[in-house]
């Protein structure tokens, strides 16, 4: 029990330090839920291990007496019901306030059409028609501004994909026949890894991309001209 | 030999389904061995990526469907009778078709290793279209389909039986408040089968259809829907879970009383967080579509966040059984108590995963394959070894060697935690699930290392389980009728139990008859009448003691 406990120590900590620092402010909401569900899991985790802990140690057999015949007790019953229930609301209520951060909508975002396929991902900027694409397993550098919200609409050419990206902690899936959107607003220039996440033939795991997000003025130059001022080309 | 082929004896068919399980469990567990070395490093050593995608959809399937759930059935069989104190199942001969449906099944999914193509390589979950004719053109998607057919119809003939059964088969004086926990489970386990199992074998069915008789259900090419496939899938699937982890609740509440020699804590309590989990998990199968965005999040999430309420009845409930009780630490006692530490952590998981928001990130990651593995080894395998262990000398006569099994179950409860805690950081980090490689500068490395030196720990770890049965079956058998103090009627029968189950039936005048029988044994009298387990909060007096008075303060 003791390599248990300490692995369920160490996990905790892992999980609420090593979350990937959110690069974008709906990563952020989802972020801080993450770090208040992880903070209630220790709490539920040390109440039900320290019992448990508790009772085989205090109660191991110690002769041969019967213990007495207790079959339950409602008092304490309808805590261990009420308290979890009252909690669960508490944890719905939070999610209900991040998904409404991470649901919003903002007419004026820069759109992008991505399209998955086997196994690759085109990127069309529909205000001037610029299009972007990589090959089966090389990478596409998807440039977005930091001054505004983007609107990134999903759809695919074959069968399901999922467009991952680590630093924003979402995912949206690429589904045939059924175009799906997502918004998002990186605040800081850099470049962030992505992926595909939804299994879709021996090309899955050989489908990365990158978010460059840069300043909207190179932004703007960039999509004029599809040169990314001093950082020279976008790898293909 | 052929006594077995042709059995239609209760306990020859649960003997039959629980070896059968156990097999296809060795072979998907060497399959996991195979994909975890594949991870070990970065690049591509073991296998391509077509035979990595093999490895993980059959290892899924074959535990989901092939080990996790016909193992509980196996118990189910061999139990249910002996519990209601019936002389066999209400109907034999469906009860032998069950089984071979779904011995042929897994042998069949099996044997797409055998074509020149492999077998189904789309995951368990067979997303559409990716499993449709022109991706998944070779024929072990077809033996894959015919397999899920197979034993979805063998679950829903199984669960009628059983539910036939535990109605009409029971004892007089066994009350409905008064069956065993285990028994309590399967019914419901087998009435969520028959809710779940024919959305799957439709499903399969309507994939046949679509690749090789002109239809587009699941085809949006042609007018059909991929999420479709998702909803009809999940809709068994989320039951799914729940069906291989009740009956495994069912067993820790059989436990657990015995070796803390007390009744179980909240009976009845019990037995209506069964029914609650059961009910709540036909409304969650959506919490799997989060990020499809064309499910109403707040719902899905909201019942799937309640299921934390009943579960979390359960493991409190058994911790109270535990308190003030007598407790020894037998290896199926070990197992529920590991259960008890590992599960939690599980569930917890799974509340973070119902939130879409958490679920945005964790959806198809590996913090996700950590969950599942957490509910499914931490729940359903360690109670899985405590039934085992729990029933061995009922069903053989014989004992498995305690030094042996407490090796078995100190190497899994390590060899879980070294495994599956690196998962969870792992898809943290942004680790997606089902790739065969991932780049050395990803970071992933160690982290991947770990989680197989775990995965070689519990492989290892099965071996002093299959020794013990080995050198147990060598031995004459010794097991009285009731070697652990047990409570219900199968510790009343012999061991093993004669081919009708019983000559005599203690009288049953609450859950616990054979302890009432033992208990009046020892004063010399008839059991005490008690009531149905109606009466909570009351407590019977134990010899010895002057105060009865007593309660988990």
């Amino acid at each position: 029990m003791a390599v248990a406990a300490g692995a369920a120590g160490a996990l905790a900590v892992l999980l609420a330090g090593c979350l990937p620092q959110p690069a974008s402010t709906q990563g952020a909401s989802i972020a801080s839920l993450y770090q208040v569900f992880i903070a209630g899991g220790v709490v539920v985790t040390a109440i039900v291990w320290g019992l448990a802990t508790w009772a085989l140690i205090r109660y191991r057999r110690r002769g041969d007496e019967l213990p007495t015949q207790v079959r339950g007790n409602v008092p304490i019953e309808a805590i261990w019901t009420l308290t979890p229930l009252v909690a669960v609301l508490g944890l719905f209520a939070l999610t209900l306030g991040s998904l409404q951060v991470v649901d919003a909508n903002d007419p004026s975002a820069v759109q992008l059409d991505v399209t998955a396929f086997r196994w690759g991902w085109q990127v069309t900027y529909p205000s001037n028609g610029r299009t972007v694409s990589s090959l089966t397993g090389g990478s596409v550098a998807i440039v977005v501004p930091t001054d505004r919200r983007i609107q990134i609409s999903l759809s695919s050419a074959d069968v399901n994909h999922a467009f991952f990206v680590p630093a924003f902690l979402f995912k949206k899936d690429a589904i045939p026949g059924r175009p799906t959107s997502f918004e998002i607003d990186v605040p800081n220039a850099g470049t962030y890894p992505g992926a595909c996440a939804e299994y879709c033939g021996i090309g899955h795991d050989a489908m990365p991309f990158t978010i460059v997000a840069v300043s909207g003025s190179t932004f703007d130059a960039w999509l004029a001209t599809g040169h990314l001022a001093g950082e020279g080309a976008p790898s293909p | 030999m052929i006594a077995w082929l042709s059995a239609t004896d209760h306990k020859r068919i649960g003997v039959l389904y629980i070896v059968t399980a156990f097999g296809f469990m060795v072979l998907a567990g060497l399959m996991a061995e195979g994909i975890r070395t594949e991870l070990a490093q970065p690049g591509l050593q073991l296998v391509d990526p077509n035979t990595y995608a093999q490895l993980f959809t059959i290892h899924g399937t074959l535990m989901m469907l092939f080990f996790a759930g016909p193992l509980a059935i196996g118990f189910a069989n061999y139990l249910v009778p002996l519990q209601v104190g019936a002389a066999d199942m209400a109907f034999p001969r469906l009860n032998a078709l069950s089984y071979w449906l779904f011995l042929f099944g897994g042998l069949i999914i099996v044997s797409g290793f055998l074509t020149s193509s492999g077998a189904a390589a789309v995951g368990w979950t067979a997303y559409a279209p990716l499993s449709e004719l022109p991706y998944a053109p070779a024929p072990g998607m077809d033996l894959w389909i015919a397999g899920v057919v197979l034993v979805g119809f063998s679950g829903i003939l199984g669960s009628l039986n059983f539910i036939v059964t535990i109605y009409a088969r029971r004892a007089p004086g066994m009350t409905m408040f008064r069956l065993p926990l285990f028994t309590w489970s399967m019914l419901v386990t087998a009435v969520l089968i028959l809710v779940a199992f024919p959305s799957v074998t439709a499903a399969g069915a309507m994939l046949f259809i679509d690749r090789h008789l002109g239809g587009a259900f699941f085809d949006p090419a042609r007018g059909g829907d991929a999420i479709l496939w998702q909803h009809l899938f999940w809709f068994f699937g989320h039951p799914e879970v729940y069906i291989v982890v009740l009956p495994y609740f069912g067993i820790v509440s059989e436990v657990v009383p015995v070796f803390s020699r007390k009744p179980l804590f909240g009976y009845r309590a019990m037995i209506f967080s069964l029914v609650a989990i059961a009910g709540l998990s036909m409304g969650v199968w959506a919490h799997h579509m989060f990020t499809t965005g064309v499910v109403f999040l707040p719902f899905f999430s909201l019942l799937s966040l309640f299921i934390a309420v009943p579960t979390g009845i359960k493991i409190f409930n058994w911790i109270a059984t535990m308190w003030r009780g007598s407790i020894r630490l037998t290896v199926p006692m070990l197992w529920c108590i590991g259960l008890i530490y590992v599960f939690t952590i599980g569930g917890i998981t799974g509340v973070m995963v119902a939130s879409p928001p958490i679920d945005f990130q964790a959806q198809d990651t590996y913090f996700v394959v950590a969950h599942l593995h957490n509910v499914l080894i931490g729940g359903t395998v360690f109670a899985g070894f405590a039934g085992v262990y729990f029933w061995f000398p009922k069903i053989t006569g014989r004992f498995l060697d305690e030094r042996l099994g407490r090796l078995h179950w100190a190497s899994w409860v390590i060899g879980f935690a070294l495994t599956f805690v690196p998962q969870y950081e792992l898809g943290v980090l942004g680790m997606p699930r089902r790739v065969a490689d991932y780049a050395p500068t990803a970071g992933w490395t160690e982290l991947n290392l770990v989680s197989t030196l775990g995965a070689v720990v519990l492989g290892l770890g099965m071996l002093p389980f299959l020794a013990a049965v080995v050198i147990a079956l060598r031995q004459a058998p010794t097991a009285e009728p009731d070697p652990w103090g047990g409570n219900s009627l199968e510790w009343a029968a012999d061991s093993p139990p004669k081919r009708h189950n019983f000559d005599w039936l203690p009288p049953i005048r609450s859950e616990r008859p054979v302890f009432d029988a033992r208990l009046a044994a020892e004063r010399g009298g008839e059991p005490r009448e008690r009531g149905d387990g109606e009466t909570r909060g009351g407590a019977v007096r134990a010899p010895g003691r002057s105060n009865p008075e007593a309660g988990p303060a």
